[in-house]
C-alpha cells in the first residue's frame, strides 16, 4: 500500500494517503463456498477459503480469468448466499445475520442491465435507491429528494434527470444505474464486471468516476473485472483469483508476478513497472 | 423533480371518486322504469334516514331493490377485478397479465358450475364454490409456476395458460351434462351477470375486498422496485418472495370475489390498469387506488349501457365489456408509443 | 347550494399543508367513507322481500307450490298478469284472458294481437324494472325457457311467480288447468284442458291400431340438434303416432349425420317460424350436402309443421294433429274436410 502513495500519472489519479487507520469496512475470513449440481452430488465448484478486507476509501479489484469465482465471491459478499464456513462482515456485522433492509442499506449492487418495464423517468428510479429507508410503504421526503439530486451529480448525470429510463444510450444507462446504488448510502460498492460493455474510453471513464467516488466520497468500492491494466492503474488492492481458490492479495505491484500471472491467465505475458510504481501487462512475442 | 406525496395520491383519488359518484347517479337514473333525479334523491335520502313510510313502494322497489343493489355489486366486482389486474400485471412483470390469463377465473366458474349441479337451491353455494375454485386454481398455479423453489413469471404464466385451458374444456365437457335450464342459466352467468345479488351480506364481501386491495396497497412501493428487475429489487432490500406470495393471494382472492358474485367479466382488469398507468404513471402507489376506482366506474358505466342499450332486453355485462373494451385497448396500444 | 359547499370543501382538501395531512387524518377520512359506503350497502342488501303489489291490509293471498316446487303466495283476485315466454302468452288468449295480460315478452307473436301488448324483454333476459313497472298480480313462467335467476330475482322483490314445468302433453294441459284456477278462471282452464284432451283422445282412437312412424325431430339443421326423450316434444310425437329414433336422457342431444343415416328414420320432421317458407323446405334440404344421404328426405318425406309444435301452448295439440294426419295419411283421407278451422293457421308441406 505504501507504494502507491503518491501518484501523479494523469491516468491514474492521487490516492489520498491513507493508512491504518482507515476504518476497516468490508472483513473476509476464510469464507468458502460450493456449488454442487444436486443436494447430494460432490461439488462442482469449490470457492476459498478467501481472506482479505477492504477499508474506507480503497478500490478493490477481485481480478481473474472466466470461471475462477469471482461472481460468486461476488454474491457471498453481497449476501445474496451464506458462506459454508468463515465470516464475512461488513462494519462490524456478518452480512448473512443483516436483514434484507439493513442490508440494502450497507451493501449497494450495481448490476450492468437493467430492464425497465413502464415508462420510468430517471429522478424516480434514482429514487428507488432510498427504499432500505424508512417504512415499507413510503412517500419521499425531501431529504431523499436531494439525495438522490446528490447521487445523480456524483456521477454526472444530473442533466439526465427529467429523461425517461428506456431513451438513454448504454453508457448514460449506467451512470443512473450506479446513482440509484449511490442513492442507497451504501458502506460498500459493489460493481460486477462494470466494463463489459464498454470501449476504451467509456472503460476508463468509468473507472476514474469510481476512483472519484472513493476518493473524494469515501466510499468504498470492490469491482469485479478480468480488465488486468484496469485493475492495475486503478485500485489499491487486489484480489486474486483461479479455479476457486484465493491466490494472491495485495497491490497491484505485489501481486502482479509474470509466472503467476501467465499461469493463471493461460497466456504469454510480460509485465512492465511505470512510473509511479504500477505495473502493466502486455502480451509477450508473436501471437 | 417531483415525486408523489399522499396529497396528490388523494387528490386524485378524490376526483376519482367524484367520477364515480356521477356515474352511479346517472345510473340510478337510468333505466325501464321513469324516475327522476330528485325521486332518487329523496329516495335514498329517506332511506339513509331510515324513513320508508315517505316514499311510495314502487320508487322504493325500483331504487333500492334493483338499481342500487347492482350499482353496488358493479362496484365492488370492478374494484375487485381491477385491482388484481393492476397486481398480476406487476407480479408477472407483464403487461398483459388478467386474472383470465392466470386461469383463476376458469377455475372460480368450474366451481360455480359444480356447485349448479350439484346443490343448486343451497343459498351461497355458487359463491362459496367459486370461492373454492379460485382459490384451489390459484394453489395448483402457484406449485406448478415455481422453478427451483421460487415464483418464475415466465413458468406461472405457462401454468396459468394450461390451466385455463384444461378448465375451460372441463367447464365445457360437464355443460353437457347440465338440464337446458340451467345450461342457459349458466350460459348467461359466465358472460356477466350483475342482476342476481349473492346471499352474502354485501358487508362481507365489502370487507373482504377492502383487506385484499389494502394488502396489496401495502406492498405498492415494494411492487415499484420489483418492476425493475426482481434481482435488483431484491438487493434494494423488498422481501420478493413474501411481497409476491402477499399480491398473489390477495388478487386471487379478488378475482374469486368477482366471479363467484358475477361470472366472468373479461377485460376490467387488463384495461382499467393500463388507462390509469397512461393517465396517471406507473407508481403503484397511486393506480392501485386509482385502478379500483377506475374499475368500479368501468363496471357501472358497462353495466348502465348493457341494461339500456337494448332496453327492455338487458345484455350481460361481460359483453359490453368486450365490446368496449377491445377497441379501446387497440387505440390506447397504439397511442402509448412515447 | 350543495354545490358551492362541495366545491368549498374540495378546496380545502386541495390546498390543505402537507403538515397537517397527518396519517390520522388519513385514517379518519378513509374510515369515515368506508362507513358511509357499507351502510349504503347495507340498506340495499339488507332489504329483503319487499310488500307485493297488491298487497293492501287485507288482501286475501293464496298459497301455492308451483311446478318446480317453489311456494308462491297468489293474491285471491289476480287482475295484472305478466307472462314470460310466448307459449304462455298463448295460454292467456286461449283461455280468453287477454284483458288481465299487462305485459308480455318481445318474441310473443302468436295470435297477433299479443304484438302490441306492452313487452318486458327477451325471455331470457328480460327487464325487471319494466316488470316492476307493470304492477304484476302474477308472473308466469316456464323451465322451457326462463331462467331460474329471473325468477328468484322477481321473488325476492315480493312477486308472485309461478314456473310451469311442461314435460308431457298431459302435463301441459294440467297447467293449463291449474294457471287458470290462479287467475280465478277456473271453469276456463278446465273446460279448454278438457275440450284439448277430447281431441287427443279421438285423435288416438283413430290411430292406435297403426305402428308408430320413426321420426327425426329436427330442432336446429346445422349442428344437427334433436330433442331428448324426456321432452314434451317427444311425447307430442308418440301422441302423434310417431317416435324419435334417437333416444337421449339430454334435453337438445347434438346427433351426427352418420348416426341419422344408421338409424334410417322414415320421416324428417323440421318447424318452422314462419309461413310460406315451407314449400321449398323439402327440396332445399335435399339440395344440401349431407342430408340428401338420408333416405326419408330423398323420398321426400319431410314434413313441416308450425312454430306450435315445439311450444308447450294449446297450438301444441293442432301442431300433433297436422303431423298425424302427415304421418298416418290413409288413415285421414276420408276426413280432410272435417279439420279444424284453428289448423288453418298452420300450413302443411307434402314433399
Amino acid at each position: 500500500m505504501s507504494a502507491s502513495a503518491e501518484n501523479s500519472a494523469a491516468v491514474a489519479p492521487q490516492t489520498a494517503a491513507f493508512g491504518q487507520d482507515a476504518p476497516v469496512r468490508l472483513n473476509v475470513e476464510q469464507a468458502s463456498y460450493a456449488y454442487a449440481a444436486t443436494g447430494r452430488s460432490a461439488p462442482n465448484f469449490t470457492l476459498g477459503p478467501a481472506t482479505f478486507e477492504a477499508r474506507q476509501r480503497e478500490l478493490v479489484a477481485i481480478l481473474g480469468p472466466n470461471a475462477s469465482g469471482k461472481s460468486t465471491l461476488l454474491k457471498l459478499l453481497a449476501g445474496i448466499v451464506k458462506p459454508l464456513s468463515g465470516r464475512i462482515e461488513v462494519d462490524g456485522a456478518e452480512v448473512g445475520t443483516l436483514d434484507l433492509r439493513t442490508r440494502a442499506q450497507k451493501i449497494a449492487l450495481v448490476q450492468q442491465e437493467s430492464e425497465v418495464l413502464f415508462p420510468l423517468r430517471v429522478w424516480e428510479y434514482v429514487l428507488h435507491g432510498r427504499y432500505p429507508y424508512g417504512r415499507r410503504l413510503r412517500f419521499e421526503s425531501d431529504e431523499d429528494c436531494l439525495l438522490a439530486g446528490n447521487a445523480l451529480a456524483q456521477v454526472g448525470a444530473a442533466e439526465l434527470r427529467d429523461r425517461w429510463m428506456d431513451q438513454l444510450s448504454g453508457g448514460e444507462k449506467q451512470r443512473v444505474i450506479l446513482a440509484r446504488a449511490l442513492a442507497q448510502q451504501p458502506s460498500l460498492l459493489l460493481l460486477d464486471e462494470p466494463t463489459q460493455h464498454l470501449d476504451i474510453g467509456g472503460k476508463v471513464e468509468l473507472l476514474r468516476r469510481l476512483r472519484r467516488l472513493a476518493d473524494e466520497s469515501r466510499y468504498t468500492v470492490l469491482v469485479v473485472t478480468h480488465e488486468l491494466n484496469l485493475a492495475a492503474e486503478f485500485s489499491d488492492r487486489i484480489v486474486l483469483l483461479h479455479k476457486g481458490k484465493c491466490l494472491r492479495v495485495g497491490a497491484p505491484a505485489e501481486v502482479y508476478d509474470r509466472d503467476l500471472l501467465e499461469e493463471v491467465f493461460e497466456a504469454p505475458l510480460e509485465i512492465e513497472v511505470r512510473e509511479g510504481g504500477r505495473p502493466r501487462v502486455i502480451l509477450r512475442g508473436n501471437l | 423533480m417531483r415525486p408523489l406525496t399522499p396529497k396528490r395520491v388523494f387528490w386524485i383519488c378524490s376526483v376519482l371518486v367524484g367520477v364515480l359518484f356521477v356515474m352511479v347517479v346517472v345510473s340510478l337514473r337510468m333505466g325501464a322504469y321513469p324516475i327522476s333525479v330528485r325521486d332518487i334523491v329523496m329516495t335514498l335520502f329517506n332511506g339513509a334516514l331510515g324513513r320508508r313510510d315517505r316514499i311510495p313502494s314502487d320508487f322504493w322497489l325500483v331504487v333500492f331493490g334493483l338499481r342500487l343493489p347492482r350499482i353496488a355489486l358493479g362496484i365492488l366486482v370492478g374494484a375487485a377485478l381491477a385491482t388484481s389486474g393492476a397486481g398480476f400485471q406487476a407480479l408477472l412483470r407483464n403487461p398483459l397479465a388478467d386474472p383470465y390469463v392466470l386461469g383463476v377465473a376458469s377455475g372460480a366458474a368450474l366451481g360455480a358450475m359444480l356447485s349448479l349441479m350439484f346443490a343448486p337451491q343451497v343459498p351461497g353455494a355458487i359463491q362459496a364454490a367459486a370461492f373454492v375454485g379460485a382459490a384451489a386454481t390459484t394453489g395448483a398455479v402457484y406449485f406448478l409456476g415455481r422453478r427451483g423453489g421460487q415464483l418464475d413469471s415466465a413458468t406461472l404464466l405457462l401454468a396459468g395458460i394450461i390451466s385455463a385451458s384444461f378448465l375451460s374444456a372441463a367447464i365445457m365437457f360437464l355443460g353437457t351434462t347440465l338440464s337446458g335450464r340451467d345450461q342457459r342459466g349458466m350460459a348467461f352467468w359466465i358472460m356477466g351477470d350483475l342482476s342476481s345479488p349473492p346471499s352474502l351480506n354485501l358487508h362481507w364481501l365489502y370487507l373482504v375486498l377492502i383487506v385484499a386491495v389494502g394488502s396489496i396497497y401495502t406492498t405498492s412501493s415494494d411492487l415499484n422496485l420489483i418492476l425493475t428487475g426482481e434481482q435488483e429489487a431484491r438487493h434494494l432490500g423488498v422481501n420478493v418472495s413474501r411481497v409476491k406470495l402477499v399480491v398473489y393471494i390477495a388478487a386471487s382472492l379478488l378475482t374469486g370475489l368477482a366471479v363467484s358474485v358475477a361470472g366472468a367479466i373479461g377485460y376490467v382488469g387488463l384495461i382499467v390498469p393500463h388507462v390509469m398507468r397512461m393517465i396517471f404513471g406507473t407508481d403503484y402507489r397511486l393506480l392501485i387506488p386509482a385502478s379500483a376506482i377506475g374499475g368500479a366506474i368501468a363496471i357501472v358505466f358497462a353495466d348502465t349501457l348493457a341494461r339500456t342499450v337494448v332496453a327492455p332486453t338487458e345484455l350481460p355485462v361481460g359483453a359490453m365489456t368486450a365490446l368496449a373494451g377491445a377497441p379501446v385497448f387497440i387505440y390506447l396500444m397504439r397511442r402509448s408509443v412515447r | 347550494m350543495s354545490l358551492a359547499i362541495s366545491r368549498e370543501a374540495f378546496l380545502f382538501w386541495c390546498d390543505t399543508e402537507e403538515r397537517l395531512f397527518t396519517p390520522w387524518r388519513r385514517l379518519f377520512t378513509l374510515g369515515i367513507a368506508s362507513a358511509l359506503l357499507l351502510s349504503a350497502a347495507a340498506q340495499a342488501s339488507t332489504w329483503r322481500g319487499f310488500p307485493t303489489q297488491a298487497m293492501v291490509p287485507g288482501t286475501a293471498t293464496r298459497v301455492v307450490t308451483d311446478e318446480v316446487g317453489r311456494t308462491v303466495s297468489v293474491p285471491a283476485e289476480v287482475r295484472r298478469v305478466v307472462t314470460l315466454a310466448p307459449n304462455l302468452t298463448e295460454i292467456i288468449y286461449a283461455l280468453g284472458l287477454e284483458d288481465r295480460l299487462a305485459g308480455d315478452t318481445n318474441y310473443c307473436d302468436t295470435p297477433p294481437a299479443a304484438k302490441a301488448k306492452p313487452h318486458i324483454g327477451s325471455p331470457v333476459s328480460p327487464s325487471l324494472e319494466a316488470i316492476v313497472a307493470l304492477h304484476p298480480d302474477l308472473v308466469l313462467a316456464t323451465t322451457s325457457i326462463n331462467r331460474r335467476q329471473t325468477v328468484d330475482a322477481l321473488a325476492r322483490l315480493g312477486i308472485a311467480v309461478y314456473t310451469s314445468d311442461p314435460r308431457t302433453v298431459r302435463g301441459i294441459l294440467d297447467s293449463i288447468a291449474r294457471m287458470a284456477d290462479l287467475m280465478g278462471a277456473t271453469a276456463q282452464g278446465a273446460a279448454l284442458a278438457a275440450q284439448l284432451q277430447a281431441r287427443l283422445d279421438a285423435l288416438r282412437a283413430r290411430i292406435k291400431d297403426r305402428p308408430a312412424v320413426d321420426v327425426l325431430f329436427v330442432v336446429w339443421e346445422d349442428p344437427l340438434v334433436t330433442i331428448g326423450q324426456n321432452t314434451f316434444i317427444a311425447d307430442a310425437l308418440r301422441w302423434a303416432g310417431a317416435r324419435s329414433v334417437i333416444e337421449s336422457k339430454q334435453n337438445y342431444p347434438r346427433v351426427s349425420f352418420e348416426e341419422v343415416v344408421r338409424l334410417e328414420p322414415d320421416y324428417i320432421v323440421l318447424t318452422m317460424d314462419h309461413e310460406g317458407a315451407e314449400e321449398n323446405a323439402g327440396a332445399s334440404l335435399r339440395a344440401r350436402p349431407g342430408w340428401s344421404q338420408i333416405r326419408a328426405v330423398e323420398q321426400g318425406h319431410v314434413a313441416v309443421v308450425g312454430s306450435g309444435m315445439d311450444r308447450p301452448s294449446p297450438g301444441l295439440i293442432d301442431g300433433i294433429e297436422q303431423l298425424a294426419r302427415e304421418l298416418h295419411p290413409d288413415v285421414f283421407a276420408a276426413t280432410t274436410a272435417a279439420m279444424s278451422s284453428a289448423a288453418k293457421e298452420f300450413s302443411i308441406c307434402v314433399r
